[in-house]
């Protein structure tokens, strides 16, 4: 798990509003600052097609005025020889060195990607997890800062999670596409800017055309000119209009006790008892991959897969800890005059003993790791069926993808 | 619905045809006397009501874009017979206005100046503000108050705990994070300004002090028209509906907000005087512990936070007439409403309205 703290979304808040914030939270239903149900997202704008430059792009900036665009740019790039490609089709598995090099990501599909390779020449498209390149540009911080490439690395894993968009880049086995996706956040980031991110790649994404390919066979590639004919990245079904697979989302979700709260801002980040980054992807699911994945069919025909879930380290943990009256050296006219004497000494005995029980409307930083019912209900949640996903999934394919 | 998402407004015209010009010039002498009394709103069409001054006008029409902003570096005039002021500069060895913000042209008479789509807080004498303190040195806070600069809180220009009046001592700037500690939110006034614009607070009176039992939203950074502005009473406390309890706001004229549940003074003894009542009402100043908050009055405190929030975000002025107006509106619309009074979200929609009824009713 890798730490966060050095953030530039780590607020300042006082112990007395962070007190307040947390039992705000806790009461059920939690009433949230801006009044936002568990359950709600923050309005958003959205647009596509903003970058004429890019294969695909998008737009997307909430009320509170973060805002981030992302870019998709394709090249068509030589795919490298590996040593044992000629042997591949006659021997599977058993310690290839070409096998050796396979992503972890990866690793879950190998199993009908070998059965499809032996059966004929289609299933051979597979990917790897170079061919997308993705870069996160945050205001403010280094490129090199560990949030912005805990983040760009959370957005990347996600994405070549199952293997569904790299196989989509193959080509012929000679040449495949290789994605730069380019994703900055305009504003200063006001919130953890992971979930904005993320939703703004998977409308780029979605939005994203390749040249129609005329060439056939293992030939060098040829387009045709005709930028109206070129395919989507995700192409739609014919029949709804819609796409039938779709980019992977990653959603934050944190909790305050019991209560489950989605698209956290700043403010409730800094008090939140655990907060998750769960990437999920949605779609005709193929061979269920084992492993670490669950399934649940959604009601509209959409069968929902985790990807992964990440910890976030969450600000909360850094805060400092609010003094209780009964500590407070500053606290009531009767301690002026034990100001420097040795009341103040026995006072200070007092405060580290009042500091490791809770006294109610004092803040205390929460310690310890997350209970593991709280981890099994955020994920549940996340994965339910007609659930918060679902809805923000309609919502973007409601997106005119122009 | 758990998530809205909307297609993105088309750019608001902020500039009429042109035909406009050549009728405004007989009613525009009006216009510029409201911009002369510091009036908070553009013209109707966004620009600069031109009468006589033809040249200008050429000049104007030739240099500026339609939407009728001015960006930095951007020639506003070249005729020597306009003065400059706010947002503007004179380069050297020559007679032209050139904008040194993005915003606005205001004409006052012969004063071409341009009003800030954007700005920090200019900190004045006696303004009554909310802020956050942000570093502690030996003998004074560092104080985020929303301007370019940290404002200075010397120690010497709080109160000590019990309203004691005495020289600091050395043991008091040991114990400075007693009194304040980094992030601790308080409310001061301005006392005075150095020459570079930098501020310096003070807390010495009753109405000062840490802020508690409540919730901090910042609408700082607003330019012309909308945030906080300079008014008569900048705190005041209203009751909340729906059972909650009296409720305190701080409007800090930087632009931050306090909302919080209204603690009664303690009940100061008659034999006593004056002193002591001091001395009773300052013995919780420093206080970090809230009090206990029933739900209703959670409620209500988030109501009035999306209030206020529904209010910058269309763009209209926070003051207390507003923010009062605003809230009984809240309250009215969520009794009408099918979410129930427990719904307080006031985003998106919601706020649309609001601002709607409010400017409506205005």
């Amino acid at each position: 798990m890798a730490s966060t703290q050095h953030h530039p979304s780590h607020v300042l808040l006082s112990p007395a509003e962070l007190a307040y914030l947390h039992d705000s939270l806790l009461l059920v239903p939690p009433i949230r600052p801006d009044g936002r149900g568990p359950n709600d997202f923050r309005p958003l704008v959205a647009e596509t097609g903003i970058l004429p430059g890019a294969n695909g792009s998008a737009r997307i900036c909430f009320a509170d005025g973060t805002e981030a665009i992302a870019g998709v740019k394709a090249e068509v790039e030589r795919t490298a020889r590996r040593a044992g490609d000629d042997t591949v089709f006659l021997e599977e598995g058993g310690g290839e060195a070409g096998d050796e090099r396979e992503e972890d990501g990866e690793d879950g599909e190998a199993g009908p990607g070998a059965l499809g390779e032996a059966s004929g020449r289609k299933g051979e498209r597979k990917g790897e997890a170079a061919w997308v390149e993705l870069t996160v540009e945050i205001p403010g911080v280094r490129d090199d800062d560990s949030g912005t490439v805990f983040v760009a690395a959370m957005l990347s894993e996600a994405l070549l999670a199952d293997g569904e968009l790299v196989r989509r880049l193959w080509i012929n086995r000679r040449f495949h596409w290789k994605l730069y996706i380019d994703i900055i956040l305009i504003s200063p980031p006001l919130s953890y800017p992971l979930p904005l991110l993320s939703l703004t790649t998977h409308l780029a994404l979605l939005a994203t055309r390749l040249p129609r390919l005329k060439s056939e066979g293992d030939e060098d590639p040829f387009f045709d000119d005709d930028w109206a004919a070129a395919p989507y990245l995700f192409p739609r079904s014919p029949s709804r209009g819609r796409p039938a697979a779709r980019p992977p989302i990653t959603l934050l979700v944190m909790a305050v006790g019991n209560n489950i709260l989605f698209d956290p801002s700043k403010e409730e980040l800094a008090v939140a008892d655990v907060a998750l980054a769960v990437s999920v992807t949605s779609g005709a699911s193929q061979a269920g991959p084992g492993g670490n994945a669950a399934d649940a069919s959604g009601p509209s025909q959409r069968s929902l897969r985790l990807l992964s879930i990440r910890t976030i380290d969450p600000p909360s943990r850094l805060t400092p800890p609010g003094v209780a009256n009964a500590a407070n050296a500053a606290y009531g006219a009767a301690n002026l005059n034990n100001l420097g004497s040795s009341a103040q000494q026995q006072k200070a005995a007092e405060a580290r003993t009042a500091e490791t029980e809770a006294v109610e409307g004092v803040w205390r930083a929460p310690r310890g790791g997350a209970s593991r019912a709280v981890l099994a209900a955020l994920v549940g949640k996340v994965l339910e069926k007609g659930g918060v996903v679902d809805e923000v999934l309609d919502a973007l394919e409601a997106v005119d993808l122009g | 619905m758990p998530i809205k998402i909307f297609a993105p407004k088309p750019p608001r015209p902020l500039h009429r045809p042109s035909s406009h010009h050549d009728t405004s010039s007989s009613d525009s002498g009006s216009d510029s006397e409201s911009d002369a009394g510091g009036g908070a709103h553009l013209d109707a069409d966004g620009d600069i009501p031109m009468t006589s001054q033809r040249r200008v006008r050429l000049d104007l029409a030739t240099t500026t874009s339609d939407a009728g902003i001015v960006t930095p570096g951007e020639l506003i005039t070249s005729d020597p017979q306009w003065m400059r002021g706010h947002g503007t500069y004179v380069p050297a060895s020559t007679t032209s206005i050139v904008s040194s913000v993005a915003g606005t042209v205001t004409r006052t008479n012969k004063l071409l100046s341009v009003r800030p789509l954007r700005a920090r807080y200019t900190p004045e004498v006696g303004d009554l503000v909310v802020g956050r303190i942000v570093e502690v040195q030996a003998k004074r806070w560092r104080v985020d108050v929303g301007s370019t600069q940290l404002a200075a809180l010397p120690l010497s220009a709080i109160n000590l705990p019990g309203g004691i009046l005495r020289k600091r001592t050395e043991t008091d700037e040991l114990q400075i994070r007693t009194f304040f500690a980094e992030g601790d939110l308080l409310v001061a006034e301005v006392q005075q300004l150095f020459a570079d614009g930098g501020a310096v607070l003070h807390t010495r009176s009753l109405k000062y002090g840490k802020l508690r039992n409540g919730v901090f939203v910042a609408v700082s950074g607003m330019g012309g028209g909308g945030g906080v502005v300079r008014s008569r009473r900048q705190v005041w406390t209203m009751d909340g509906a729906h059972g909650a309890g009296p409720i305190d706001v701080v409007l800090g004229v930087n632009g931050y907000v306090w909302i919080s549940r209204h603690v009664d003074a303690p009940e100061p003894d008659k034999a006593a005087g004056l002193h002591n009542m001091e001395e009773s009402v300052s013995a919780t100043v420093y206080s970090s512990q809230n009090d206990r908050i029933d739900v209703a009055t959670m409620r209500e405190i988030a109501r009035l936070r999306g209030v206020v929030t529904a209010l910058v975000e269309n763009g209209l002025r926070v003051d207390e007439d507003m923010v009062v107006r605003g809230y009984q509106e809240a309250v009215e619309q969520a009794l009408l409403a099918e979410e129930g009074i427990e719904d307080v979200y006031l985003g998106g929609d919601k706020g649309r309205r609001l601002a709607a009824a409010l400017t409506g009713a205005a």
